[in-house]
């Protein structure tokens, strides 16, 4: 018996976290900034979260179990059925904190750089992703390659399984709401005019008066900033988070969304999205079933992800759902 | 009002090459001045220089107005530009994802309008408004107003330069250093320009510096002329001695 619904509310969960990430890459990649480390800051937020969300509620309860061993795991479930005040607070102050440290992050690597080219922030964002994960992978307080488990849901004290992702599913979707409100308000602005001049001609941008590594950066903390937000929501929806899940091919899966639907196009990002996200979670749930040997099932996944790319591509090469007309709205 | 735009002994090598030499220039407030001389005599480097493209190897460039002097020597161009200086390009570089309107409205100030939290609360309407009432004003000046939405890939190379240099006419500078705003463009829109560039100068007494090799059309519109040689000043002076002076011929047909 296939559960449908907990298919569909999982698959709109994941859908909504993957737009946030290539809302705020539409955002970058409208104004120039090469990200090719998004993962480096999901991974940020996914990690702040996870840490606040196990460390926090053992260490109120004054219990000295370890997040990492079974008694350590049962307690934080045991804690989380019985506590919404502590589950909320807990998930909330993830969020917030999440936020600040991609975001800071963001800002302090790049602001130094963004005057030398696009390739060097590229590049440095690649391999900072990189370094990030190595980092997790080999530090013993962040759960090394076993990463962490049992990240209490913020909704887990409810009676109802059900109730509780579906509340959750909300949440996620509210702040789809809000990144793409944020993101179209920006590209639809004189702002996003300047950010399009800066990605096609820094010096006239220059010319023009404007200071583009001071923009640059602040769009790159505030797209950071919900990044890592994204990661948190990842981190307390998965509830379980290893530095495995935070490799360079997520990055570039995000730019493969992004480019599927044409880009400066806000609602080619989102068609992109889904249907590669759609593509993607469907073939791990599918391809268990065709119990295939000949080739790894990830492999398949992967050959199917390339052929939907391939075949959209083709077919319509300037995207989805390009952008036509001017920015000006009046 | 207008700037003076004082060039003090400005030197800038490349490698071997010495593009400009020990050049010194004094523009007075709110005049209207050209800038002749072979191909490769260092004007466009003395243009990017004063606007901060390049930093002088020697030399300063200061900016005086209003009584007071600044030294603008080694600025960035986006510093500079907010001093009220604004410059067009030789080839003309319009953005190739905005339209010609849009290419306008980027050189408009929208000062705090700008930033993300205006772009969020859409507090922008207003100064918008106006800009695009500037730009379209401008462009109907020059009977343009059916090209305000094409994109840069479909003007022809004479319309491209037009807008180039309607562009940087967009801004209230007090500078203007207008890279050959005739070339390439029709005899009565070259006119027009001139005329513009009168009115602009005498409504706001903005100062004007022009580089171009349309001497005819220049002289027209300019009340003095300075003429580079090799990266040095070789002349200056009212236009028709400037143009008449034996070495600026010699240095033209010769050498």
């Amino acid at each position: 018996m296939i559960d449908v619904l907990g298919f569909l509310i999982t698959l709109t969960t994941y859908i909504g976290i993957y737009l946030v990430l290539s809302l705020t890459l539409t955002l970058e990649v409208s104004s120039g900034i090469t990200n090719f480390g998004k993962v480096a800051f999901y991974g940020l937020g996914a990690y702040t979260g996870a840490l606040i969300g196990t460390y926090l509620p053992l260490a109120i309860t004054g219990s000295r179990a370890s997040p990492f061993d079974v008694n350590g795991i049962q307690l934080l479930y045991t804690i989380s059925k019985s506590n919404p005040v502590l589950d909320l607070s807990v998930f909330l102050l993830s969020l917030a904190a999440g936020f600040a440290v991609s975001a800071l992050f963001g800002l302090l690597l790049t602001y130094p750089i963004h005057r030398v080219g696009s390739a060097l922030v590229g590049f440095t964002l690649l391999s900072t992703g990189e370094v990030l994960r190595l980092f997790y992978l080999n530090t013993e307080p962040l759960g090394e390659s076993k990463g962490f488990m049992g990240i209490p849901n913020p909704f887990a004290w409810l009676p109802q399984a059900r109730g509780a992702e579906a509340l959750y599913l909300i949440i996620v979707w509210c702040f789809v709401g809000l990144t793409y409100f944020i993101v179209s308000r920006i590209m639809n602005s004189p702002l996003g005019r300047i950010l399009k001049g800066m990605r096609d001609d820094e010096l006239v941008a220059l010319y023009a008066g404007w200071p583009t590594p001071l923009i640059k950066s602040k769009v790159l903390a505030l797209t950071s900033g919900f990044t890592g937000v994204a990661g948190v929501l990842w981190a307390y929806y998965f509830t379980s988070i290893n530095p495995n899940m935070f490799t360079p091919s997520l990055t570039f899966n995000i730019w493969a969304m992004v480019i599927l639907g044409g880009i400066d196009s806000i609602v080619g990002g989102v068609l992109g999205t889904v249907l590669l996200a759609s593509v993607d979670y469907a073939a791990r749930f599918v391809i268990p079933f065709i119990g295939t040997t000949l080739v790894t099932p990830d492999y398949l996944r992967w050959i199917i992800v390339g052929l939907v790319m391939l075949v959209v591509l083709l077919k319509k090469p300037e995207g989805l759902a390009p952008r036509r007309g001017g920015v000006s709205k009046l | 009002m207008g700037v003076k735009l004082i060039v003090e002994k400005v030197t800038k090598r490349f490698g071997g090459v010495v593009a400009l030499n020990r050049v010194s220039i004094n523009v007075p407030s709110s005049l209207v001045v050209g800038l002749i001389g072979p191909n490769g005599s260092g004007k466009t480097t003395l243009f990017n220089v004063v606007t901060g493209y390049y930093t002088p190897d020697e030399g300063r460039v200061l900016i005086e107005g209003s009584g007071r002097v600044v030294d603008i020597t080694g600025w960035n161009p986006n510093r500079i530009s907010r001093m009220g200086v604004a410059r067009t390009f030789q080839i003309p570089r319009l953005i190739p994802s905005l339209t010609v309107l849009e290419n306008m409205l980027l050189f408009y100030d929208y000062g705090s309008c700008a930033s993300i939290t205006c772009s969020l609360r859409r507090k922008w309407v207003n100064v918008e408004e106006a800009a695009v009432a500037r730009a379209m004003s401008i462009l109907r000046e020059f009977g343009l107003e059916s090209i305000a939405h094409k994109r840069p890939a479909e003007l022809s190379a004479g319309h491209l330069k037009l807008v180039e240099t309607l562009r940087g006419l967009m801004s209230d500078a007090k500078l203007f250093m207008l890279d050959e705003p005739f070339a390439g463009v029709e005899s009565w829109m070259a006119r027009k320009l001139t005329d513009t560039i009168r009115k602009i100068n005498r409504e706001k007494g903005s100062t004007f510096v022009i580089i171009e090799h349309r001497i005819t059309e220049l002289l027209e519109g300019v009340d003095y002329v300075y003429v580079l040689h090799n990266g040095s000043l070789l002349a200056e002076g009212k236009p028709d001695e400037a143009v008449s002076d034996e070495r600026v011929i010699k240095a033209y047909l010769g050498k």
